[in-house]
Order: C-alpha cells, then sequence, then structure tokens
C-alpha cells in the first residue's frame, strides 16, 4: 500500500516534467519542419505533388500556408499561449500526414516524405510514419493535461 | 477559450505570412502546374494536327484497355521488339509524343531518351500522360 503510494507520488512528480518535455519536442519538431518548408515553397509544392492526392492548384495553396501555420502553432504550443487550439491544429495535422504517408505506402509510390522541405531527404515514407506515430503519442500526453494553460 | 476558437485565431493568425509568401517570396509555387523539360501539354500537341506519332509507354493490358488513336506500343523492356515497328510508322517530319499513365510516370521520359539517344529527333512527352488525354476528351 505504502509502495504503491510511494510511486503514484513520484509519478504526479514526474508527470510535469514528461509534459513539459514533451510539449518541447512536438513543438520544435514542428517549428523546424514548418521554417524548413517556409524557406522553399515551391520545392514543397513539388513534394506535396508526388503523393498523387490534390491537383496542384490546391497543392500550390498548401504550401504556401501550411509552414506557417505549422510554425506559428508549434510556436504557440511551445510559449503556452493558445495551447489547446495549438495543440488541436498539430493533432489533426499529424492525423493527416499519418494518413497521407500511410496512403503512399499502400499504393507503392516509393517517394520521400517532404515533412522537412528538401532539408531531410531520402527518408522515404516508413521511417516518418513511425515518428508520427511517436509524435501523436506525445499530443496524447499533453492532451491528458486537465488545466487550460491559457 | 476553448481549444476549437483557439484554433480558429491560429489558423486566421497564419493566413497573413501566408499571402505576404504567396505574393512576395522569391521562390513561391507556381499556380498553375509547370512543366518538366521535354514535355508539352496536350493542347499544344493538338495543334500540331496529323504530324504526330503518338507512342503508348504503358503495359500491354493498359494499351489494349485503351489508347490514343493509331499510338504505337513502345517500351524499354520489350525494345528490341518494338522498336523495328516504331521504325515502320515512324516519318521524319512527324513529331513522335511518348506518353505513360499520369505526370508522376516516369517510362514516358525514359522512352524518349532512348528514342533520341536512338537519332529519333522532335520527341516530346506528354504532359500529364494518358490522364491528360482522358481528360481532355
Amino acid at each position: 500500500m505504502e509502495n504503491h503510494e510511494m510511486s503514484s507520488r513520484q509519478m504526479h512528480r514526474f508527470l510535469p516534467t514528461l509534459r513539459l518535455a514533451t510539449r518541447v519536442v512536438l513543438a520544435g519538431i514542428f517549428v523546424i519542419a514548418g521554417a524548413a518548408k517556409a524557406y522553399d515553397p515551391a520545392g514543397f509544392a513539388i513534394e506535396i505533388q508526388r503523393y498523387q492526392l490534390v491537383p496542384w492548384l490546391v497543392g500550390a495553396i498548401v504550401a504556401t500556408y501550411l509552414p506557417w501555420l505549422e510554425m506559428i502553432a508549434g510556436a504557440m504550443l511551445f510559449v503556452g499561449r493558445l495551447k489547446r487550439g495549438a495543440l488541436l491544429i498539430l493533432t489533426l495535422l499529424l492525423v493527416i500526414f499519418t494518413c497521407a504517408l500511410a496512403s503512399a505506402m499502400i499504393r507503392g509510390l516509393g517517394i520521400d516524405c517532404g515533412c522537412f522541405g528538401k532539408t531531410f531527404q531520402a527518408t522515404g515514407t516508413l521511417l516518418p510514419f513511425l515518428r508520427n506515430i511517436f509524435l501523436l503519442a506525445c499530443a496524447a500526453v499533453l492532451w491528458s493535461e486537465r488545466s487550460e494553460g491559457v | 477559450m476553448s481549444a476549437v476558437r483557439q484554433a480558429a485565431l491560429i489558423l486566421l493568425a497564419a493566413l497573413i505570412p501566408a499571402l505576404l509568401t504567396g505574393a512576395f517570396h522569391h521562390n513561391r509555387p507556381a499556380w498553375s502546374e509547370p512543366i518538366a523539360p521535354g514535355e508539352e501539354r496536350l493542347e499544344t500537341i493538338l495543334g500540331w494536327g496529323s504530324a504526330v506519332l503518338w507512342v503508348d509507354a504503358r503495359s500491354e493490358k493498359e494499351y489494349a484497355d485503351d489508347h490514343v488513336p493509331n499510338a504505337i506500343r513502345l517500351n524499354l523492356e520489350e525494345w528490341d521488339t518494338l522498336f523495328p515497328r516504331f521504325l515502320d510508322s515512324w516519318d521524319r517530319r512527324k513529331k513522335v509524343v511518348v506518353y505513360c499513365s499520369s505526370t508522376s510516370c516516369q517510362l514516358s521520359h525514359e522512352v524518349a531518351e532512348r528514342l533520341e539517344q536512338n537519332g529519333i529527333e522532335s520527341v516530346y512527352v506528354l504532359h500529364g500522360g494518358w490522364e491528360a488525354w482522358k481528360t481532355m476528351k
């Protein structure tokens, strides 16, 4: 009984640190990914096209808008302002990215993720897919936080 | 403030730099699809009239299902068999247009390159491939 209380207390102390680390990792990855793509939106539009999911014009609009959304949402999550909204956006983006990667793998497209623009190439789709699953787990940890923190 | 309202604020905030990027970024994407070197749009090719020899670089099954009228088959796997047949149909005055399934397939570019290596002039690749043809027709 005493041991159980001890581990519960330790867990209680450990959770805020875990959430902070998770927040920094999730926010950091999105800020870096967004910045890499915002530097070369034309290149990112081509990466989107390789998925063969949307017409060129839609891809071009996404390539112009998405990097900034990633950066702003990532930065908001990092500084703790509009945190739940930022987390909502990043979670939805992760779900969309993961579905797109799964679809590319199922169709055997043999493309690169394009998640970081041209910064990290030749990553394939499996590794980014697994990374996204990890990031979704990070998002789940942050959703478990009860306080709004705004 | 609810998470959805916060998200809406962030979505709106991202619009401002995105609009500036679309208007002024030195490397902003083109709003119409760029075409690769050696490719031509279907509208341009149709403007050439009958002076075109269509080459289908897709599989035999895809060709059998449907193809551009009078197109002849040619691909790298069956090159030795199909290239002599291509030469029978080829006329120096005609432009050769190679197509495969879609924008993403590379077969048409590979066949076009091989044709040029074999001394065939005026070789083009149909931008968008068979999908572009189907959409237009």
